[in-house]
Formats: structure tokens, sequence, C-alpha cells
């Protein structure tokens, strides 16, 4: 049989703080540190073995608490005795009194919340109806709502997968020096057999491989031959040959 | 029914959210804002075997639902009924209400404890906005309240919320009270003298 203990959900060390002295029944402003210390010490390690989602904010504040009890342990220093003496807890009191405030205006808003969700205005789809003047009201539009927005399209190609058309180029230079690496050690090559080497069977490659050709034959550099129109091409390494 | 209330009823029952006096006076022909505040007045007393009537909401006016007709509404609704905002939502906005406009630090220095999650919450409820950024180190982002707060808690401005001088003597005095009660609370000494 498992055991459910019910513990209080604090927002806060700061909420728990005041639970604890409420508890208590003891005055916010001479808070007794020893015995509020244990007690918060005694939650945080109920919370800790409960594996609640615990905050790292609590074990700071039971630093605090531990060193506000030392200092009030510690004797006074002599030379303090003439000025004004400041309390430890003095900040810690002064935070707690803050947070109260906002505590209590929570709890206002709550309270008028439940009061005002049970009131239901007539709804109207939104796009029926624009406002004559603006157009558009773009006052009320903030740029958390761009940002949300933005958030909402991106998440909607998120898991679209992307393509990407990579084209292959193939420059004259590289093609030259492929030539002339083939051609070097062979006396005789066809056009057809060259381009059949070429590693890239794309347009661009091909119109790539006669423009490199072409710059071959204006350098001189190598020898093209023709028996007749549209026959094969003949390509001579000149040096080869000689 | 006189003509000009009935333009007015015809305006609240279109309209898509409360509409302001000002507003009001613009479109309702030759009508001073007396006279509309008259007309609300005598539409919500012919209201009174309605199941609505009108409410002053967010600087505006708008029909709105009685509220023991919420339990039906809301079983209409069931899938699309928000839910209310936790009590750190709670927290943070009501530090954002009357501290505005305030950084996120401010805020966790006041709650003592990290804040990130709940202002997103609120902002996706639309209930804060960003303000800017303060011009101090880290330039942070700077919250404030928005009209969709008020609507939400059903306020007509910020003022109807208690002043924090308000809430401070509210505090006082019910701490003056537990105080009182513990010093009555306390038994009497026995008295040794009573045998």
């Amino acid at each position: 049989m498992a055991y459910r203990i019910k513990l209080e959900n604090f927002e806060g060390p700061l909420d728990l703080l005041l639970f604890l002295i409420k508890k208590n029944e003891v005055d916010i402003y001479d808070i007794p540190i020893a015995p509020i210390t244990r007690q918060y010490l005694e939650y945080v390690q109920l919370m800790q073995v409960l594996d609640l989602d615990f905050a790292s904010e609590f074990i700071l504040m039971a630093a605090t608490l531990i060193r506000i009890k030392a200092q009030m342990l510690l004797p006074k220093p002599q030379i303090a005795e003439e000025m004004e003496e400041i309390d430890p807890r003095q900040e810690l009191m002064a935070r707690l009194l803050e947070y109260r405030k906002y505590k209590e205006i929570a709890h206002e808003l709550g309270r008028r919340e439940s009061k005002h969700r049970l009131y239901h205005p007539r709804t109207i789809a939104e796009a029926d109806y624009f406002d004559d003047e603006t157009g558009l009201e773009f006052g009320q539009v903030t740029l958390y709502d761009l940002l949300s927005a933005f958030n909402e399209v991106f998440r909607r190609f998120e898991n679209q997968p992307v393509h990407q058309v990579i084209t292959p180029r193939v420059s004259v230079d590289e093609q030259i020096k492929f030539i002339k690496a083939f051609v070097k050690d062979r006396d005789q090559i066809s056009f057809s057999q060259l381009l059949q080497q070429v590693h890239l069977k794309t347009r661009a490659a091909v119109i790539g491989t006669l423009i490199a050709l072409l710059e071959l034959i204006r350098s001189k550099s190598i020898l093209v031959k023709q028996s007749g129109p549209f026959s094969e091409i003949w390509i001579f390494n000149p040096s080869a040959s000689n | 029914m006189k003509r000009i209330n009935r333009i007015i009823e015809s305006l609240l029952f279109a309209a898509d959210g409360p509409i302001s006096l000002k507003r009001l006076a613009q479109i309702v022909p030759d009508a001073d804002d007396d006279q509309i505040r008259e007309s609300i007045e005598e539409l919500n007393n012919h209201y009174q075997d309605h199941a609505f009537g009108i409410v002053r909401i967010a600087g505006g006016f708008q029909l709105v639902t009685r509220s023991e007709y919420h339990e039906h509404i809301q079983k209409m609704y069931a899938a699309r009924t928000r839910p209310r905002l936790s009590q750190a939502a709670l927290e943070a906005l009501s530090v954002i209400a009357y501290k505005q406009p305030v950084s996120r630090i401010e805020i966790e220095a006041v709650r003592g404890v990290n804040s990130d999650g709940v202002l997103g919450t609120l902002l996706e409820r639309g209930v804060i906005e960003i303000r800017g950024r303060a011009e101090t180190v880290g330039r942070p982002l700077l919250y404030g309240t928005t009209e969709e707060f008020l609507k939400y808690f059903g306020l007509n401005n910020q003022s109807d919320l208690p002043s924090m001088e308000e809430i401070e003597a509210m505090l006082r005095e019910r701490e003056e009270e537990r105080q009182e009660e513990e010093v009555t609370d306390r038994p009497e000494p026995p008295s040794e003298d009573a045998t």
C-alpha cells in the first residue's frame, strides 16, 4: 500500500516562510529564527525526499536563514554599541512584508477571476467584422503577437523535409586540366570517348568540356581532326605525335 | 422602447467587446453621454427578466449573461473553457499590475522564485505585454498589463483594484487582530491563593 502525503504547494521560499509564520502564530516583525529555520529545513528535506519539483531558491533561503541565526548567536562587537543596532532579520523581514502584499493582491485577483468567469459576453467570429475606420486594429497587435505568429508558421514547416538543389559547377579551368591529363598518355582519343570520362553527365559539364577543348585548340595545346561533317572528332596530343 | 435605446441595444448585441461611452456617443445620432447612460440604465431595467444584462468593463459597456447561468454555458463550451490562472501566474501578474512597467528580475526579486515560465503563460493569455526595454544594464524587457487583463478580471480600469495603501492597511489590521486574539487567548495563570 502506498502512502500519500498531502503537502501544501508553495510558490517559493517566501511563501513557505509566510506559511510557517502563520502556522506558528508568531510575529512577522519579530520572527523567532531558530524554530522557524528548523521547521523550514524539515519541509525542504521532505520536499527532497518526495522528489517534488524542487527549486534551488529553497536551498538559497535555507542558507540565508542559517546565516541570520548564526549572526544572532554571535556576540555583538564592542564598537557597534554606540551605533544603532541592525537586526540581522531586517532584510528578510522587508522581503517577507513586500511579498505578503503581492500575495494578497494575487488572492484578490483570484477572487475576481472566479467571479468574473461566471459572466459570458456574446462571442463573434473575429474574421467577420473589421473596424471600418482602421481596417485592422494595429494598436492591439503586440510584438509578442508577431512573435507567436512567426513561431506558429515556423512550427508548421518544422517537420517538412527540406530539399536543396545544388547546381554542380563545372569550371572551364578544371576541364582544361582534365583534358590535358587525359590526353597526355594517349596519342589520340575521340570526343565521345572523352565525354564518357567526364564525371558529371550534365549539360553544363558537356558544355564546359567543349569550351575547354576549344580553349586548348586556340592555345594549340591539342590538335583536332574530323574526317567529315558530323563524324567523330579525334583529339591528338601534339607533343606525343611529334 | 425609445429608438435610442434600441440603437444602443443593437450595438451592444453586435459588439465583439466592451464599447466605450465615447464610441457610443460617436455612433448614436444626437446623443450626449448622459442620454446614453440613461438609456443603458433603462435597458438594464428592461433586462431584469432576462438572462443577461449590461456591465461596465475595461472602460466600456458589454452585454453579458448573468452568473447563475455560467454552469450551463460552461457545459456548452466544455472543450474551449480556458483553465484558470495558476497561483504563480496570479502572483507575477500582481507584481506587474502594481509596478508596471517592470522587468523579470524585479518580479523575481519580489516573489523569490524564477518567473520565466509564468511570464510566458501570461503573455500567451494576453493579459500582459512587452512594453519595451529598460535603459539599464542588460536592457531587460519590461512588462505591463493589457486591456485583456481588465476584461479577464472584470475590471473597469486599474483603479478598480485596491490601492497599495489599502492593501497595507488591511494587512496591518489583520496583524493587530491576530495579536489581540493572542492576548485574549492566553489562559489565566492559576491563582495560588484560590485554595
